[in-house]
C-alpha cells in the first residue's frame, strides 16, 4: 500500500512506457539510417550528416506530433489515459532527438568556415524580410529552446518550485514549439522537395494534430453545455439517477473552472476537477480505497475535504452541494482548499418541502 | 466521463485486464506507424545527382595563367590527360574558403595548381592543396587569354555556391541549403548560376557582378531561389561567365 503514497516515481508501467517509446524511436532511426540508403541507391549518396539530420529531425517531428495527440485522444476516449501517464519522459526524449538533429546540421552546413559554427548560424542567412529563403533555422532554434526548457523543468521539483499554475502555463510552450517546427519544415526542406511523399505525410500528421484538438474541444464543450443554471445561482450538475457509485460527474462553472461531484457510499461530495499536481481531471478519476484517484498520475484526495492523505499536503477546493427535484446542484463559490464539507446523503433532498 | 464499466488505469497499480489488449494494440500501432513513416520518409529522399570529390582521379597538377576576376581562375596552358589545354578551372581552398589571397600575387602570371577535382557533369573545380604546394609561380611568360562576349541574355535559374554544387555537399543547392551556400560565398567560393535551360551548351555559369567583379553582397538574399535575371554573357576558354545586371533580378514564375 505504501507505494501508493509515492505516486510519481519509477514503476513497472513507466518502464513499459519508456521501453515501447524507446523501441519505436530506435526502430525509426535504424530503418532510416541503415536501411533506406540501400533502397535509395543514389549514384552519389546523400551525405551521411544530412541523412542523419533528416532521420533525427523527422523523428522529432513525429514524436512531438504523437505527444500532442495524446491529450485530445485521452479526452475523447478514456482508454488513452494511460498514454498520458508518462508523457513527460516522451517529451524529454524528443528534446534529445531534436538536439541530435541540430547537432548534425550545425556540424555540417555551418562548419568548415573561418567563423565559429554558432556565429555562422547567426550571420550566414539574414534574409529575414522575405518568405522564400527566410532563415528557417530560426524557427528550429526557437522550437529546440522550448523543448529544452520543457525537458529541464519537467521534473516535479520544478512544478513545486514554480507552483502548478505557472508550471502548467510554461508547458503550453509545447504548442509554440510545434507551430515553430511546422514553420521550420515548411520554409526549409519542403521548399526543395521534388518527391511529394514527405510533404503529404507532413501535412496529414500536422492536420491530424490540429483536428484532434478541435474534436476534443468540441466534445468537451458539448459535455459542459449539458449543464444549466438554476434559478438561485446554483449550477445544475445532473440528475441524481445519473450518479454512479465511486465515480463523478463534471460540471463547468460560470467562471470557467470545473467541479467534480462524486458519489461515495451513497453520499455526494464535490471537489475541484483540477488536480493539484498538474491540473489533471479528477472527475475522470475514480474512488479507490475511499480516495479520489487522479487519472493522470494517481494523486489521491479525500473527497470530503479535498486533502491528500498524510504525509502528502496537496489540497484542492471543495464545493457545497444540494439536491432539488432529483437534480444535483452545486454552489459555484468554491470553499478554501481543504475545507471539510459534510457529504450529502442522496435520499434527503435539500430543504425538503 | 468515466463510466462504471470501464477499467480505470492508475499508473502505479497493475494495468486492469480490460485495458491491456487496448494498450497492446495502441503500442503496436505506434511502433508500426514509426517504422512505416521511417521507410516512407527515408526512401523517398530526392536524388541530388552524380557529383562529388574525385579522389579516384588522384591528385591533379596543371599549369596555366591566373586570372582574378570575378573569382580566382586558372586558364590552363599545360594540362594532363584529364584536364585539357584551354580549360578554365575555378579554384577553391579547403572548406568554405576561396583562394583570393594566394592567387592575387600571381595575377596574369603562369602558375602551377595542384589539388583534387570536384565534378558535377560539365562543372568542375579544383580544390587546391595548402600553401605553395597548391598554387605556386611557374617558369615562363604568358598573358590572360581574351574573352569572347556573347551578348545580353535573360535567364531563369538559381544562384548556388559552386563548390557544394560541384559535389562538396550532397545535396548542395536549394533553399534548405541556403545558409551553407551563403557561408561558402562569404568565404570566397565562386558562385555558379544554374540555368533552367542550357545556354551555349552549358547550364552552369560563373557569376560576376555587372562590372565583372565578384558577386554583390546584396545578391546573398537571392541565393537558392528560383529567379529570373538579365546579364552579359562572356566565354572564357570553355567557361561561361554571367555578368548579372543586379537591377533585373526577380522571382521566376
Ligand atoms: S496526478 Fe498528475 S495531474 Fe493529477
Amino acid at each position: 500500500m505504501s507505494v501508493k503514497y509515492i505516486p510519481v516515481q519509477w514503476n513497472k508501467n513507466k518502464w513499459w512506457y519508456d521501453g515501447i517509446m524507446l523501441f519505436a524511436v530506435v526502430c525509426y532511426l535504424w530503418v532510416f539510417i541503415e536501411i533506406t540508403p540501400h533502397i535509395l541507391n543514389h549514384e552519389s549518396p546523400i551525405n551521411a550528416q544530412v541523412h542523419n539530420a533528416r532521420a533525427f529531425g523527422s523523428c522529432a517531428f513525429l514524436m512531438l506530433s504523437v505527444i500532442l495527440t495524446i491529450g485530445p485522444l485521452a479526452r475523447l476516449d478514456n482508454r488513452f489515459l494511460p498514454l498520458l501517464y508518462n508523457r513527460r519522459h516522451f517529451g524529454v526524449m524528443t528534446a534529445f532527438v531534436a538536439l541530435a538533429h541540430a547537432g548534425y546540421i550545425l556540424d555540417w552546413y555551418f562548419a568548415f568556415s573561418k567563423a565559429g559554427k554558432y556565429e555562422a548560424l547567426l550571420f550566414a542567412n539574414t534574409s529575414y524580410t522575405q518568405l522564400l529563403g527566410f532563415p528557417f533555422e530560426a524557427f528550429g532554434i526557437f522550437a529546440l529552446l522550448c523543448l529544452l526548457i520543457l525537458a529541464t523543468t519537467s521534473h516535479d521539483f520544478w512544478m513545486k518550485f514554480l507552483t502548478p499554475p505557472i508550471w502548467k502555463a510554461l508547458h503550453y510552450l509545447i504548442y509554440a514549439a510545434y507551430i515553430s517546427v511546422v514553420a521550420h519544415v515548411s520554409f526549409g526542406i519542403l521548399q526543395d522537395q521534388q518527391n511529394q511523399a514527405f510533404p503529404i505525410l507532413f501535412v496529414v500528421v500536422a492536420c491530424a494534430v490540429v483536428g484532434l484538438h478541435l474534436l476534443a474541444a468540441i466534445s468537451e464543450r458539448k459535455k459542459a453545455g449539458e449543464h444549466e443554471k438554476s434559478t438561485d445561482g446554483w449550477i445544475e450538475v445532473c440528475a441524481t439517477s445519473e450518479m454512479n457509485e465511486g465515480y463523478a460527474k463534471i460540471a463547468k462553472l460560470p467562471k470557467g473552472d470545473r467541479v467534480a461531484v462524486f458519489l461515495q457510499d451513497g453520499k455526494l461530495s464535490a471537489i475541484s476537477n483540477a488536480c493539484a499536481h498538474q491540473n489533471g481531471p479528477l472527475g475522470e478519476g475514480k474512488i479507490l480505497n475511499c480516495l479520489v484517484t487522479c487519472p493522470w498520475h494517481g494523486f489521491q484526495y479525500d473527497v470530503t475535504n479535498g486533502r491528500s492523505p498524510a504525509p502528502f499536503t496537496e489540497t484542492v477546493p471543495t464545493y457545497n452541494l444540494a439536491v432539488e427535484n432529483d437534480r444535483v446542484l452545486v454552489d459555484p463559490e468554491a470553499n478554501q482548499p481543504g475545507t471539510f464539507v459534510e457529504p450529502l446523503v442522496l435520499s434527503k433532498p435539500k430543504g425538503g418541502s | 466521463m468515466t463510466q462504471k464499466t470501464e477499467p480505470f488505469f492508475v499508473g502505479y497499480l497493475k494495468v486492469p485486464k480490460g485495458l491491456r489488449s487496448f494498450l497492446l494494440m495502441a503500442s503496436l500501432m505506434f511502433v508500426g506507424g514509426f517504422l512505416a513513416a521511417s521507410l516512407v520518409i527515408g526512401a523517398t529522399q530526392d536524388d541530388a545527382g552524380k557529383a562529388g570529390f574525385r579522389f579516384d582521379y588522384g591528385r591533379q597538377t596543371v599549369t596555366g595563367v591566373v586570372e582574378l576576376k570575378p573569382y580566382p581562375l586558372l586558364r590552363v596552358t599545360k594540362g594532363n590527360d584529364r584536364i585539357a589545354v584551354g580549360h578554365t578551372l575555378m579554384l577553391t581552398g579547403g572548406g568554405k574558403a576561396g583562394v583570393m589571397d594566394r592567387a592575387t600575387p600571381l595575377h596574369g602570371k603562369l602558375a602551377t595548381a595542384s589539388g583534387v577535382i570536384l565534378e558535377r557533369g560539365t562543372l568542375d573545380m579544383l580544390q587546391l592543396r595548402g600553401g605553395k604546394a597548391g598554387l605556386k609561380a611557374a617558369e615562363g611568360e604568358a598573358s590572360i587569354p581574351t574573352s569572347e562576349p556573347l551578348g545580353k541574355w535573360r535567364l531563369a535559374g538559381e544562384i548556388c555556391d559552386g563548390k557544394c554544387l560541384a559535389g562538396a555537399m550532397q545535396p548542395g543547392r536549394g533553399l534548405a541549403h541556403k545558409a551553407c551556400a551563403n557561408l561558402c560565398l562569404i568565404g570566397g567560393i565562386p558562385p555558379v548560376f544554374v540555368s533552367s535551360k542550357p545556354v551555349e551548351g552549358s547550364e552552369f555559369l560563373l557569376v560576376a557582378s555587372a562590372d565583372g567583379g565578384p558577386m554583390l553582397q546584396s545578391l546573398y538574399d537571392k541565393v537558392g531561389q528560383f529567379i529570373e535575371l538579365e546579364g552579359e554573357l562572356e566565354r572564357r576558354g570553355d567557361m561561361l561567365v554571367l555578368k548579372i545586371d543586379e537591377t533585373s533580378i526577380g522571382l521566376a514564375k
